[in-house]
């Protein structure tokens, strides 16, 4: 814990000398520029890692880090993922009791379109993600949701992704409903701000951090951070989902973590994504 | 002392004291070098080193005083959590402290409460601070 606790220190310094930099602009939604926010990130990590190439950030710690990227290289040649994508097929196209299905709730039959989630809906005037559609379809059709983080929905999930791979990641914030671009910067905004007792914002970890040991972790730039979920970790065992993941790093600065797809969750799902335009999706994953 | 205690408790209380940072640095430094129970001088006046919530637990060791203390402490942190900085253990240490009290360690029970509401404050401190200063670790 001592580590953990000087890192943060350190880091603390770190965002301090940014302070010299930063503009003043970008931080309400009158000023708020989420192409800017992308190009700044990605040129902060060019210059933080000149050697690493932008399309490689999909590939997480492992387009940074020349260790670690050997043993995933290993682990990818038999994909951990393989039988899940399998189900996941399967259980996308199996039936509900109504004789419908989920390519009859998607666009295109639900085939390639992982790039485009999550989205805003005008409609609800909130941020929906393939997770939650994917129960949503269920619910429509007289189904039980399942229940979120892994099992079935990540199976499913990482059917669609595998469908969709290469595809350009594309997040829209439409113009005409200002309530798309707060929920950008809500989303934002919860990323860069300290919380817990650790006093720990997924920046000091994810951006200022980001291939700096923490215990005995290597923390993965921001950049491509959800191109590959659901995602095969190691050390779960199976696949889990990108809320699974947040909950799970929300907890490692000692807050409380909230529950699965939560708004504030969908919110930095949208910025963090919004972030990846013009990478591909390259899910299902696997991380140590 | 107990004349000193009183102004630090005021003092952590008022919300819109206007040099509340650097009075919050000089507590951070005199507590961080000294420990609690320490008097130090701010600004021609002096004050001790013992948070609010250490006040409150130098109290009797009563059933009354510890459900009090947990009451405040458990109204604490459902405002942190509103903010959305609930830190992860105070749950669970409240939790401890009314287990205290039904073992009859009323002590221990002021003791955890007062933790447990610290806490909570901090958080609720966090979500301030990170109203305010949230953009400085987002690269231009
Ligand atoms: C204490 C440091 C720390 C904090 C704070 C932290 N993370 Fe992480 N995070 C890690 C580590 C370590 C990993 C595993 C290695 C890696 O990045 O793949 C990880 C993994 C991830 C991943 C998966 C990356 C991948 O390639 O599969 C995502 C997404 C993520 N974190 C998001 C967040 C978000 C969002 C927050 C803020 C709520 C956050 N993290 C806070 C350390 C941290």
């Amino acid at each position: 814990m001592k580590i953990i606790k000087k890192l943060a220190l350190g880091l603390g310094v770190a965002a301090a000398a940014q302070m010299a930099q930063a503009a003043d602009s970008g931080f309400d939604l009158k000023t708020v520029d989420p192409e800017a926010d992308r190009i700044a990130l990605q040129n902060y990590f060019k210059s933080r890692f000149p050697q690493a190439e932008v399309s490689d950030y999909v590939n997480g710690i492992y387009a940074v880090d020349a260790d670690s990227r050997e043993q995933w290289e290993e682990l990818e040649e038999f994909p951990p993922y393989e039988f899940a994508v399998e189900e996941g097929e399967v259980l996308f196209n199996t039936p509900f009791a109504n004789g419908k299905g989920y390519a009859d709730c998607f666009e295109n039959g639900g085939v390639g379109i992982r790039q485009n989630y999550p989205y805003w809906s005008k409609e609800e005037g909130t941020v929906k993600t393939l997770e939650m559609e994917i129960n949503e379809c269920r619910e429509a059709n007289g189904e039980k949701p399942l229940k979120w983080a892994k099992g079935d929905i990540a199976k499913i999930s990482a059917y669609m992704a595998w469908t969709s791979r290469d595809k350009e990641i594309n997040i829209e914030i439409p113009a005409d409903d200002p309530r798309a671009k707060a929920a950008y910067l809500d989303g934002k905004k919860f990323f860069y701000a300290k919380r817990g007792q650790l006093n720990l914002s997924c920046a000091n970890c994810h951006v200022q951090g980001s291939n700096i040991r923490i215990r005995a972790d290597l923390p993965s730039p921001q950049l491509g951070h959800t191109s590959h979920f659901p995602v095969f970790r190691s050390k779960w065992g199976e696949l889990g989902t990108l809320h699974r993941r947040y909950k799970g790093c929300h907890k490692d600065s000692r807050s409380k973590p909230l529950s699965h797809q939560v708004e504030v969750y969908r919110n930095l799902e949208y910025f963090q994504s919004y972030m990846n335009n013009g990478l591909v999706i390259n899910g299902p994953g696997a991380r140590k | 002392m107990k004349k000193v205690i009183a102004i630090t408790a005021a003092l952590a209380l008022a919300p819109t004291f206007a040099a509340a940072e650097s009075f919050q640095e000089a507590f951070e430094m005199n507590r961080a070098m000294h420990g609690k129970n320490h008097v130090f001088e701010w600004n021609g006046n002096k004050y001790n080193t013992n948070h609010e919530e250490e006040v409150e637990a130098a109290v009797k060791a009563t059933k009354a005083n510890a459900l009090d203390l947990i009451a405040k402490a458990k109204a604490k942190n459902k405002e942190a959590a509103e903010v959305g900085f609930e830190w992860k253990l105070t749950g669970g240490i409240i939790k401890d402290a009314e287990k205290a009290v039904e073992a009859g360690e009323y002590r221990k029970a002021l003791d955890l409460a007062a933790q447990a509401k610290y806490h909570s404050r901090m958080g609720i401190q966090q979500h301030a601070y990170a109203q305010k200063h949230w953009h400085l670790s987002v690269p231009q």
